[in-house]
Parts: C-alpha cells; structure tokens; sequence
C-alpha cells in the first residue's frame, strides 16, 4: 500500500495518458498475483466484501462496495489529531480532497508503520463486517495513528472512491493488458463477460483469459447515445433505425431460469421496487440480459417521469401502487442469452434473438418498436410523431453496429430537445472538487417571484473553465456572506438554464424543482429583472400532468 | 501602546508612525521590498538599506508629489522616533525583510511582517524577540501547510532540473519575481546547472550580487534558446511555456504547492512546497518564543490562526479581517 500510494502521487504529476499507464504497467508487473488482484480492484472499484471461503476465481459473487461518509471520516480524524471541527472545515475547504487533507494533517502524529495491500485490506474488511458506527471509527482512528499519512491519504481516497490523479479506468485496463502481455482490447472484452477487472488482471497473467465465461447478475455498463444537435445532421439516413427514446429509467434485466435482478444506470439495483417486471422475468425461458427502459404506463402510452418516480422510492410496493402506477419494461437490446455474450453481433442480429425472445410474451414486457427512414423528413417527421406520444424524442441506432458497453461511440444518437428553458438568476455559488475546488463552479440559482427572487435548483455543468474563473471573480465581488464552502451573492448573474422536466419539490423555496437543470449559457447581456417567472415554472409544471 | 488596523496600513498613533502603509503617508516603516508592502509616495520611509534600495526601484513619484526621506535603519542598528525607540532584525522573508522593534514607555512591541523562523535560500536567519504585544502575518495558518526545509528545497529544485535535462526536455521554474526567483537562481548556479532568467526577475540579481551571493553563468532568458538550460520565470510566463510545446516541464516552488490542487493552477509537474513565509508549525514558535502577552494576527488566514491560539491558551485577536483567498493571490 506504501508504494501504491507513491505509485499514485507519480501518476499524478504526469498529464500524459501514455505516462500515467507506463507508470501504473511497471507497477502492476512487480506484484506478486495476490497483491495485483487487490491494487487493481482498489484502483478500479475500491474495497470489495471478501466472499464465503470458497469463492473461486470465476465464481465471482455480487461485489458489496464499503460505503464510508464523510462525517464518520470527519470524525475520526478529529479524534486521531484533536483539531477543532472548525478548523477542520476550513482545512477541508481549502484542500478540496477528505484523503489529501488526512494525510496532511496526520504528518508529525502517526506513528509511520509500513502497510502492505494485504493488511490494508484486512482493515477495509473488519469496516465492511463491522455495523457499529463507533467501532468503524476506531479502526479509522487506529489506521491513521499507525501508518504512513501519505499511505493513508490514499487508504481514504479509495474507501471515497475519488483518486483525483487524472486515472480513468480504462487507463487502468491499459496498465492491466500492458502488464499481463496481452490488448486492452482483449482485457475490455473479459471485463464485459466478468465485471470484475481485478479477477480479469489475474486470468490474463495466468493466461486465462479465454476461459472467462459471461456472467449475469453483475450490472454492465450501458451502450450511450450521442447527442444529435439538429436533424440534419444526420449522415446517410437510410443507414440508421430510428426508435422512440423514452423518459423512463434506462435498465438492464438479467434473467437466469427463475432469477431476476434489474440493475438501472448508475449500476443501482432496482428489483425490489418492480415485481410485476421480474414475475414476468421469471416466465422468460432460457437466460438472457436484456437492455431496456422502465416506464410507468397506462393505456398504450407512457407517463410522465414523476410518476414513476413514486414507484423508485418504496422499498415494499404494495399492490395497490403497482394498480395505481402499472410499470412495464420495454426491451430494446440483448447482450446475451443462452450463455453467449452478443455484444459482437450486428445490430440487426441481436434485435432478432430480442424479438424471439420477446415476441410471445404479455404484458407489461414489450418490445421497442423500430423504424426506418429514407430522408431528414421522414427523421423529423417520427420526431414529432414521438412527442405527441409523450416521449422524449428519438434514439437512432447504426445498421451493423456492435453493442459498446460504457461507449458514446456515435453508432447511437440521440434527438431530444429540452422540455424547456428558463433564465434564472445566481443566488448561492459554491466551490468544487478537484480540479475545481480553488473556484466557485456549482450555482443556486432563482426565479423572480414578486418583489424578490426564490430559488429552483441547483447546476454546475455547461460552462468552460473560462468562463467558471470569470464568474468566480464577478461572484467573490457579490458575495454578501460565507458558510464554509458556500457564499452567498447578490442577485445579479443571469444564466440560461435548459432541463427536461418539472416537479413539485420542498427543496427549494419555489416548490418547484427542475430535471436535470444545466446550464446552456451565461447571459451577461440580461439583467435580473429579465429573468422568468415563478409563474412561468407553474404553467410548465400543469402542462406536465397533462 | 495604541495600534490602529486599518485598510491601508497599521498606525501607532501616539508615536505618529505607520507599519507598510501602502497608499502613502507622512511616515511609515517599510517590512520588506515586495510590490504589496514597499508602495506608495510617502513623506518618510524607514526600512533596512536593501529594502529601501528595492522600494526605490518600484518607486513612481507623481508630479504633485516630493520623493520621500529614506531613512537606512540596518540590523545592530537602532532609532528614536517621537519617543520610541525602533531596532530592526532579521525577517528571513526575502532579501532585506525586517522584523520591527518598537519600544515605547516601557512596553515592547513587535511587528514581524512577512516571516519565516527557517533558514532561507538567501539572507539573515531570523532571531526571535521578546516582546509583551506581537502583531504576525499568518499566510500559511493552517495546520496543512507543512513546508520543505532549505536543504530539502534544494536538494528537490537542483533534482528536477538535472531529471529534465537528463531526459533532453526542458525544465521550468515559477518562482516570483522579487525573492523566491533570485533564489531558484541561486540555488540552480551553485549547482553548475545552465540557468536562463525570466527579465522580471533578473532585474534584482545585482542587489543579490550585492549581498555576496554569487550567480555563476546565468544568462538572460531567450524564448527561441532554451534547450540544454534550466528557466526560471514568473507565474504568469508560466502558461506561454507550456503553450510553447518544447518539451518544458513546469516546476512551482510555492507555499501553495503543498497542496494537490496547485497542480492544475500552476500547470505543473513538479510541486516544491517551499516558501519565504512561515509554515504553521514555524508560526506556533514565533509565538511561543515572543512570550508576547497578546498576540494580533494580520494577514492570511487570520480567523482561524487567532482561533487555533486562543485554543492553545493565548490572547490572540484577528483585528484585520481579510479573506483567506485574498491573500492567496498576494502570496509573494
């Protein structure tokens, strides 16, 4: 874990991809096999909850990640240095990182033990099995008064699951396949079938690879869609089959004689909360991963995304939730069946074995109906077409096309426009992380309402870093207080904000919160008075229950 | 003993004089030669004979206006002014940086301003004074800055920049242009290294040279000639280096380089946490070793320094509140 950690601060002085995975590579190849399987799950999934004693390489169970907060690491370190809460704070504000401000503070207090992978392991393991809240601190206690505070900066970067030195995992695979002798391609592809890079890096140092069998029931990652700006863009329209995107939760149902589990995108798992779709699962012959889209469903059409909402957050669904929000899944995708991976396989082959697998089944599985186009016309045509559905717009999918997990390839596109756009005003600006966390980059912005201004929501994506240092300085000069992390400006700053839908929401002042709210651009040309109104949010709102 | 902490300096009115006023006075004392403490047209400066030599320099007299008196106060040197007696020592900030001694009916006053206890790439080893009331910067009060030694910082500028031209690239070094510059200089000359100096810098090398530190084969810094040498420039050349695609690898001597997130705000590879200020736990000596009854912290992170004093069980106050990040972009 020492070296590890000295690994990783040289990975972060290099800005070259080619660099960071020479780095990383050189490491990787001096391991011993036990010590490479855990550096590459700690680099690439953090701590995972150690199996039964017979957990056998390709057996792999379900991964339990060790899930930490903030304030228990917070806590911890107040113990281990006596530092007063509040300087803490600031501390913590200025570094911008829960890990690097550990270790800093922990220089000239621990007693500098060296630490191996395996011992570090051994206490993530006794957080994982522990559930008592002051037991875990003691051990964070106890780990950080033992060992080196550069280990431990990097001990508690991986339990927050924030490295902050410009490692992706794919560069992680790079460094694994540079290693182990063989193609980030070949190791991509044996992670797809496993879902576990770490047993992956071992089976291609023993010259397994071959041997990795698919395995269902681990969520993989979902094939993306580039977004297309206007209709015409499109090139060679006869070479793309065009399908409704819905506003529903993207999904993948993995099936297995009887056993179902749904995983939705952000790699939750969601089963629980839809049993009509997994009884209906569990009648589906065969095995199979079927990628698709949850929707609450009613009389042929789809309902707003806020109704379906309701059903995410039970834990129990009762029958009559499931009476009063029906759900159905609509399969657009199959990644395998029958114990093959078909991410290889043309489109139109995997929409055949979908549609064999899918046809003769009732509700509420459908299959995502397809068309195809000869011109821009006909593209814009079913656009409108999909709207007056209810859906959110198109997605069009490339003849021919592999299915890439995790990919924004552009053999997908994706045709939506925003449900609406609205001019807002800053009110609350707060530092970021990272590489942003010496600017101010996440806004609270408002809407008027008589006299003043009340607040919507929240964003911080769209801008350039340009124009993030312009505002942090035009924001620092109309900043009426500060909470730690958090200032407070005067109503001046008007952006343009564009999102997909509205609802109603305690959060924020206005009642009223937007989906997925970012930023178009900075309107330095209006004035706050420009901006919309309340009433304005509350017409978007009823025309959405319509 | 009255001090008034006001915006533009710190005023001892019963003995009519000013601490780094900087918008221009009858009378001030002048800590050091760095573009935020040695300004303004005043009617009589105070300030050691290197400090005046470099306020000189930056000097610009307005046509409405009288140069001022410089007042040479050296260290082992003392003064009377309006009943007060002032002696100057050693700061260990940059070249010429003075603490203030003002003793005055009895009570002893000390104003530090910019300070390191440690001893610096070039110039006098600070000597800590007793005092009864102590005024401290604090640009470094937090217990995350922990700064490298001098031997340190050599041994990792003198590293980097033989690593570079090892390798065939080109390494950079972004220093400041009045005291951390010359010293990265210093430092890169002594070690026999090929060294060519950003002008902003190189302008002060001959009061360095003054001083006896010697600056063997230094050359002015020629954008189209840099292969095989060793820069060193000012921040904001910094980004037209790294524009410049010649294989430059930036390193950032700073305070600020303790911490991860002035990579990415200084383009650099390598960080040097080293500064001309004192690190926290140099702070925490000043203090103990003044014996001061009452301590005012001015600059930097004074809130929470004056908090961490108060914890440990001094009179502390933080009279002048100026936000943290301020003073970030002022460092230096």
């Amino acid at each position: 874990m020492d070296r590890l950690a000295l690994v990783c601060e040289d990975i972060a002085k290099y800005a070259s991809r080619l660099k960071k995975v020479s780095l990383l590579a050189d490491y990787f190849r001096g391991l011993s096999d036990e010590d490479l399987l855990l550096a590459v799950q700690f680099l690439s999934s953090g701590p995972v909850l150690e199996g039964p004693a017979n957990h056998t390489l390709f057996a792999v169970e379900e991964k339990i990640k060790l899930s930490i907060g903030g304030s228990l690491l917070r806590d911890a370190l107040q113990t281990a240095t006596g530092w007063d809460p509040k300087i803490l704070g600031i501390c913590y504000s200025e570094v911008g990182d829960s890990g690097e401000t550990t270790g800093l503070l922990l220089r000239g207090i621990s007693a500098g033990e060296p630490l191996s992978l395996q011992e570090a392991n051994a206490i993530y393991q006794q957080l994982f099995r522990t559930r008592l809240t002051a037991r875990k601190r003691e051990l964070l206690v106890g780990a950080f008064r033992r060992y080196r505070p550069l280990t431990i900066k990097y001990f508690v970067k991986i339990i927050t699951r924030g490295l902050r030195i410009g490692l992706m995992e794919k560069m992680v695979e790079e460094a694994v396949a540079a290693a182990c002798g063989t193609t980030p391609a070949a190791i991509r592809d044996a992670n797809n079938r496993l879902g576990d890079l770490a047993f992956v890096a071992l089976a291609a140092r023993r010259g397994e690879l071959e041997s990795i069998e698919a395995q269902l029931f681990h969520p993989m990652e979902f094939m993306l869609a580039k977004p297309l700006e206007r209709v015409e863009d499109l090139p060679s329209p006869p070479d793309w089959i065009v399908e409704d995107k819905y506003d529903g939760i993207r999904s993948q149902a993995h099936f297995d004689s009887g056993q179902v589990r749904i995983f939705s995108r952000g790699m939750e798992e969601v089963t629980n909360a839809f049993p009509e779709v997994v009884e209906a699962f569990t009648k589906v012959g065969g095995s199979g991963l079927i990628d698709g889209e949850l929707l609450a469903y009613r009389d042929g059409r789809a309902l707003n995304f806020n109704v379906l909402q309701q059903r995410i957050a039970r834990k129990q669904v009762r029958a009559t939730l499931i009476a009063e929000i029906p759900v159905v899944f609509v399969g657009y995708d199959v990644l395998y069946h029958n114990g093959e991976l078909l991410l290889h396989r043309p489109f139109e082959e995997r929409r055949r074995i979908l549609e064999e697998t899918f046809r003769p089944l009732p509700m509420p599985l459908l299959l995502s109906p397809q068309h195809t186009i000869a011109t821009h016309d006909d593209l814009e045509e079913l656009f409108l077409a999909a709207r007056a559905r209810g859906n959110e717009g198109l997605l069009l999918k490339r003849r021919g096309s592999i299915y890439e997990p995790g990919k924004r390839s552009g053999a997908w596109h994706k045709l939506k426009r925003p449900y609406g756009t609205l001019d807002v005003v800053i009110t609350a600006a707060e530092q970021g992380n990272g590489r942003r966390a010496t600017v101010f980059s996440d806004y609270t912005f408002a809407v008027r309402s008589g006299q003043g201004f009340v607040n919507i929501g929240k964003a911080y994506s769209g801008l350039t870093d340009t124009e993030i240092k312009q505002l942090t300085k035009l924001l620092r000069s109309a900043s009426t207080d500060k909470f730690g992390r958090v200032m407070l400006v005067r109503p001046e700053i008007v952006l343009e904000v564009a999102f997909d839908g509205v609802q109603k929401s305690s959060r924020h002042k206005s009642g009223y919160a937007l989906r997925f709210p970012r930023i178009l651009r900075w309107r330095p040309d209006k004035r706050p008075e420009d901006c919309d109104d309340i009433a304005q949010v509350e017409a978007l709102y009823k025309a959405s229950l319509q | 003993m009255e001090i008034q902490f006001r915006e533009e300096g710190i005023f001892l009115p019963e003995i009519g004089l000013w601490l780094d006023n900087i918008t221009g006075c009858a009378a001030t004392w002048i800590s050091h030669g760095h573009s935020d403490h040695a300004r303004g047209c005043h009617g009589k400066a105070i300030g050691t004979s290197t400090t005046l030599r470099f306020y000189r320099m930056r000097l610009s007299v307005g046509d409405n206006e009288e140069e001022p008196e410089m007042i040479p106060l050296d260290f082992g040197q003392s003064m009377d002014w309006n009943g007060a007696r002032l002696t100057p020592f050693p700061a260990s900030h940059i070249l010429g940086a003075a603490q203030l001694l003002v003793e005055w009916q009895g009570e002893r006053l000390v104003y530090t301003g910019d300070v390191k206890l440690r001893q610096p790439l070039c110039g006098e080893t600070t000597e800590s004074i007793p005092c009864d009331r102590l005024i401290i910067e604090s640009t470094f009060g937090l217990p995350i800055y922990k700064l490298l030694s001098r031997d340190e910082a050599i041994e990792r500028i003198v590293r980097f920049a033989r690593g570079c031209l090892e390798e065939n690239t080109t390494p950079a070094f972004i220093g400041y242009g009045l005291g951390r510059g010359q010293e990265i200089v210093h430092v890169l000359c002594q070690a026999g290294i090929p060294t060519a100096v950003h002008g902003a810098i190189a302008k002060f090398i001959p009061v360095y040279q003054d001083h006896g530190y010697a600056f063997p084969g230094w050359e002015p810094y020629q954008a189209k000639s840099i292969s095989g040498k060793a820069l060193v420039v000012v921040p904001t050349h910094g980004s037209a280096l790294e524009a410049s695609g010649k294989n430059v690898r930036i390193a950032y001597v700073s305070g600020w380089a303790a911490l991860d997130n002035a990579r990415t705000r200084a383009n650099a590879e390598e960080l040097i946490p080293y500064s001309d200020h004192a690190d926290f736990d140099e702070l925490l000596s000043l203090v103990a070793q003044s014996g001061a009854r009452h301590i005012d912290v001015v600059h930097g992170y004074t809130v929470p320094f004056a908090t961490i004093l108060q914890s440990q069980g001094y009179s502390a106050a933080a009279p002048q509140r100026t936000s943290a990040r301020t003073n970030i972009e002022a460092e230096g």
